[in-house]
């Protein structure tokens, strides 16, 4: 039963392509395990589809129907997508990670290999572990793949997605009896402690 | 089906999706290339592409029809959804190879789904149309913040600057508006 959606804005963002390429992998994974927001997404494509109808067309190329049908005739070339990660659900099979690093005491992280203004990873927190204390400056989505932490905000398990409206400076804690693993896109946030010092001296 | 078989355009277009994709249809195909290939591009220049760059994303999107159209399903999406998403995941990869050239990561819209669940009982293309119609109940504001998030490929802290409201008003609108849209949604069912 999954109880923490991402908020319409993230989900409209979503379908409209403009989420940077973390947050976006963080989303697709919460869709992955939520019928419900998959539905909501569906929605918001429909609006893209009905605002590009009502826009004003801009004309193209002369030859360009000829150009594209001389394209349509030749084979097409194959599109090979390979797993990397044949353990992570959803969208997460296909990424590239880093190595993983113990950040802190029972805390591992293994860094997202994206592009563009977000950026990501996986973190494994060991039992009664707490997150890493952290101010944020943008949107930070974080979706459980297994376990559960607890925050001010309710209980979190696999597919739940948090979505912490503007700074939380208390830290969620894990809750359940396996490591909990999550993966977390930020655009932007601050850590502190011994994380904080990692993420100064790597250069986040 | 229920009912006479209403003829918005949409219908037309499904139609013609369906003739490119059972006998590479090219007169089908054209008819749709100059509805869609120029409102694709002028989406693209909308969201900060130049105009070449526009063009050839067009163009490129145009091929996938062309290509993808046997794997149009009018239950899931109407046509003008469907050339929508094809677009909007080129964009995606466009922008992803222009930064890290030699690692294309995949696109979660590529993982096979399973059906969407709660509009079944409506057509994809009735919901378009019912999108639409819904579209035209938004107060200005909410139209605003919607159009921008697809527009602008922006942090909403950004929008919040552009639209001279707060961050919160800027989500809070945006839920208003989708829930509207989802009620106008669920009338129908």
């Amino acid at each position: 039963m999954i109880n923490h959606h991402p908020s319409d804005a993230t989900l409209t963002s979503y379908a409209a392509g403009t989420l940077p390429e973390a947050l976006g992998l963080v989303t697709a994974t919460h869709l992955s395990f939520c019928p419900a927001c998959r539905d909501a997404v569906a929605l918001a494509e429909a609006v893209g589809g009905s605002m590009l109808e009502d826009l004003a067309p801009v004309a193209m190329a002369d030859d360009a129907l000829v150009q594209v049908l001389a394209r349509g005739d030749m084979p097409e070339p194959p599109v090979m997508t390979p797993v990397r990660e044949a353990k992570l659900p959803g969208p997460l099979k296909y990424c590239s990670f880093g190595r993983s690093w113990l950040v802190a005491p029972g805390l591992r992280w293994r860094p997202l290999r994206t592009s563009g203004r977000a950026w990501g990873g996986l973190l494994v927190a060991q039992p009664g572990r707490r997150f890493p204390r952290h101010a944020h400056t943008g949107l930070e989505l974080t979706c459980v793949l297994r376990g559960s932490f607890v925050d001010a905000n309710g209980r979190y398990g696999a597919g739940d997605l948090a979505e912490p409206e503007g700074d939380h400076d208390d830290p969620p804690s894990i809750d359940s009896d396996e490591p909990c693993v999550c993966v977390i896109a930020s655009e932007g946030f601050r850590l502190g402690g011994a994380f904080g010092l990692l993420q100064r001296m790597i250069g986040l | 089906m229920t009912g006479a078989p209403r003829m918005s355009p949409d219908v037309g277009h499904a139609a013609l999706i369906q003739a490119v994709a059972s006998h590479a249809d090219r007169q089908a195909f054209a008819e749709l290339f100059r509805h869609y290939a120029p409102r694709v591009k002028a989406w693209l220049m909308r969201s900060g592409a130049a105009a070449g760059a526009a063009e050839e994303l067009a163009q490129e999107t145009m091929l996938m029809v062309w290509r993808k159209a046997s794997l149009f399903d009018g239950a899931r999406a109407g046509p003008s959804t469907w050339i929508f998403t094809i677009a909007r995941n080129l964009r995606i990869d466009r922008i992803r190879r222009e930064r890290h050239p030699e690692e294309l990561m995949p696109d979660p819209a590529d993982e096979p789904e399973e059906p969407p669940q709660a509009d079944r009982l409506l057509s994809a293309m009735e919901r378009e149309d019912r999108v639409r119609q819904a579209m035209g109940t938004l107060s200005a504001e909410q139209a605003d913040v919607v159009r921008l998030a697809f527009f602008q490929d922006k942090p909403h802290s950004e929008i919040e600057r552009d639209l001279g409201i707060p961050l919160g008003t800027v989500k809070s609108r945006l839920r208003l508006a989708m829930s509207r849209l989802r009620s106008a949604l669920e009338d129908l069912c």
